[in-house]
C-alpha cells in the first residue's frame, strides 16, 4: 500500500477522510497547518485527539507534522490581495505537505476537502489551490455532503473532538473569493518571496 | 457603542463588534498600543496585541478576546478602551445581569 501525506486541521472531515484512507490499508503521515496567531490552540489541541483516536483505533502509527504557518498569513496578509487569501493559504498547505511528502517518501497528498463546504471549496479554487503541487491529491469525501460526514464522525468517535469550542480563522477575509483567477493568483505570489517561505516553514516543522 | 461582549460562533473567543461601524486607524492604534509596552504583530488588515489576553483588532473595529473567559475578556476591553478611547459597550439587559448576552 502507498504512503501519504495528509492535512488535518482539527475539523470534522480530515479525521474522517483519514479513516477511510487507514482502512484501505494506505499508511498516513499527517500535517497540521499550525495557524497561530490566528486562531487559538484549540485547532492543534483537536489534531492531537483525533490522531491519538484514530492510532488506536487502526493499530497504526501516524507521525503528526507540526507546520508553523502564521508568520505565511502574515507576509501575505501584508503583500497580497485579500479578496483571495484563502486559495493563496491553501496554495502553501500543499506546497508545504509536498515538500514533507518528499522527505517522508509519500506519494499521495490527502484532504478531506469536500465540494462547496466552505468559500475556498469551489472547483475554480481547489484547481488554483492544487496546480501549485506535482504529487495526485486524494479527497476521500469529495462527493459526501455534510450529514454523511457527521454520521461517520460520530460513530467513529471524532465528531465530538471536532465541535469542543474553537477559534475560527482570523485570517480568512470578510468576502473570500469563490472564483479565482490563476493568472492574477500567480501575480500576487510575485509580490513575495513562495520558495524561501515554504522552505522556511517546512524547516521550522516540528514531529509530534 | 460597542454590542455586549458575546461569544463568537465557535465558542472560542469574545468579540465586540461596534454598532454602528467604528473604523480604527490601525497605525494610531499600534503607536498607542506600543507606546504602553504592549507587543503588536501587524498584518495591515488587522492587529494582534498581546494583552492580559490576546487581541485582534480589525479595522471595521471587531475586537476579538483570545479567552473563554468573560471577565478577562471584558477587563481587557476596558483597557482597550481606555487607551483608544473607544465608545463603551452597552449595558447587560437587566434580565440577565450577571451573565453574557450571547
Amino acid at each position: 500500500m502507498a504512503r501519504g501525506v495528509m492535512l488535518m486541521s482539527g475539523g470534522i472531515d480530515s479525521p474522517v477522510a483519514i479513516h477511510y484512507l487507514l482502512r484501505q490499508g494506505q499508511e498516513i503521515v499527517a500535517v497540521h497547518m499550525d495557524n497561530r496567531p490566528f486562531t487559538d490552540d484549540s485547532p492543534l489541541s483537536k489534531v492531537m485527539d483525533h490522531l491519538d483516536l484514530l492510532r488506536e483505533r487502526h493499530q497504526q502509527p501516524i507521525p503528526l507534522y507540526l507546520v508553523p504557518h502564521g508568520p505565511t498569513q502574515i507576509t501575505l496578509m501584508r503583500n497580497t490581495d485579500r479578496h483571495v487569501g484563502c486559495v493563496l493559504c491553501r496554495r502553501f498547505m500543499w506546497r508545504s505537505a509536498e515538500k514533507i511528502a518528499e522527505r517522508e517518501g509519500a506519494t499521495f497528498l490527502a484532504t478531506g476537502e469536500a465540494l462547496g463546504q466552505v468559500a475556498s471549496q469551489t472547483l475554480s479554487n481547489m484547481r488554483s489551490a492544487t496546480v501549485s503541487v506535482k504529487l495526485p491529491i486524494v479527497r476521500p469525501l469529495i462527493g459526501f455532503d455534510k450529514q454523511e460526514i457527521e454520521a461517520v464522525a460520530k460513530e467513529i468517535g471524532t465528531y465530538e473532538i471536532s465541535t469542543r469550542p474553537g477559534l475560527c480563522c482570523q485570517a480568512v477575509p470578510d468576502k473570500p473569493a469563490t472564483r479565482s483567477n490563476l493568472v492574477q493568483i500567480l501575480r500576487e505570489e510575485e509580490r513575495i518571496d513562495v520558495d524561501q517561505m515554504i522552505d522556511d516553514c517546512v524547516r521550522k516543522a516540528v514531529i509530534l | 457603542m460597542y454590542r455586549r461582549l458575546r461569544l463568537c460562533s465557535n465558542h472560542g473567543a469574545y468579540e465586540a463588534i461596534p454598532e454602528p461601524a467604528n473604523p480604527l486607524d490601525l497605525r494610531k492604534v499600534r503607536s498607542v498600543l506600543e507606546r504602553e509596552g504592549i507587543a503588536v504583530v501587524d498584518a495591515r488588515v488587522m492587529l494582534l496585541a498581546a494583552m492580559e489576553t490576546e487581541v485582534t483588532l480589525s479595522r471595521n473595529g471587531r475586537l476579538l478576546f483570545k479567552t473563554r473567559d468573560p471577565d478577562i475578556a471584558e477587563r481587557t476591553f476596558e483597557r482597550l478602551r481606555s487607551l483608544l478611547g473607544l465608545p463603551a459597550a452597552e449595558e447587560p439587559p437587566r434580565a440577565t445581569s450577571g451573565m453574557r448576552s450571547r
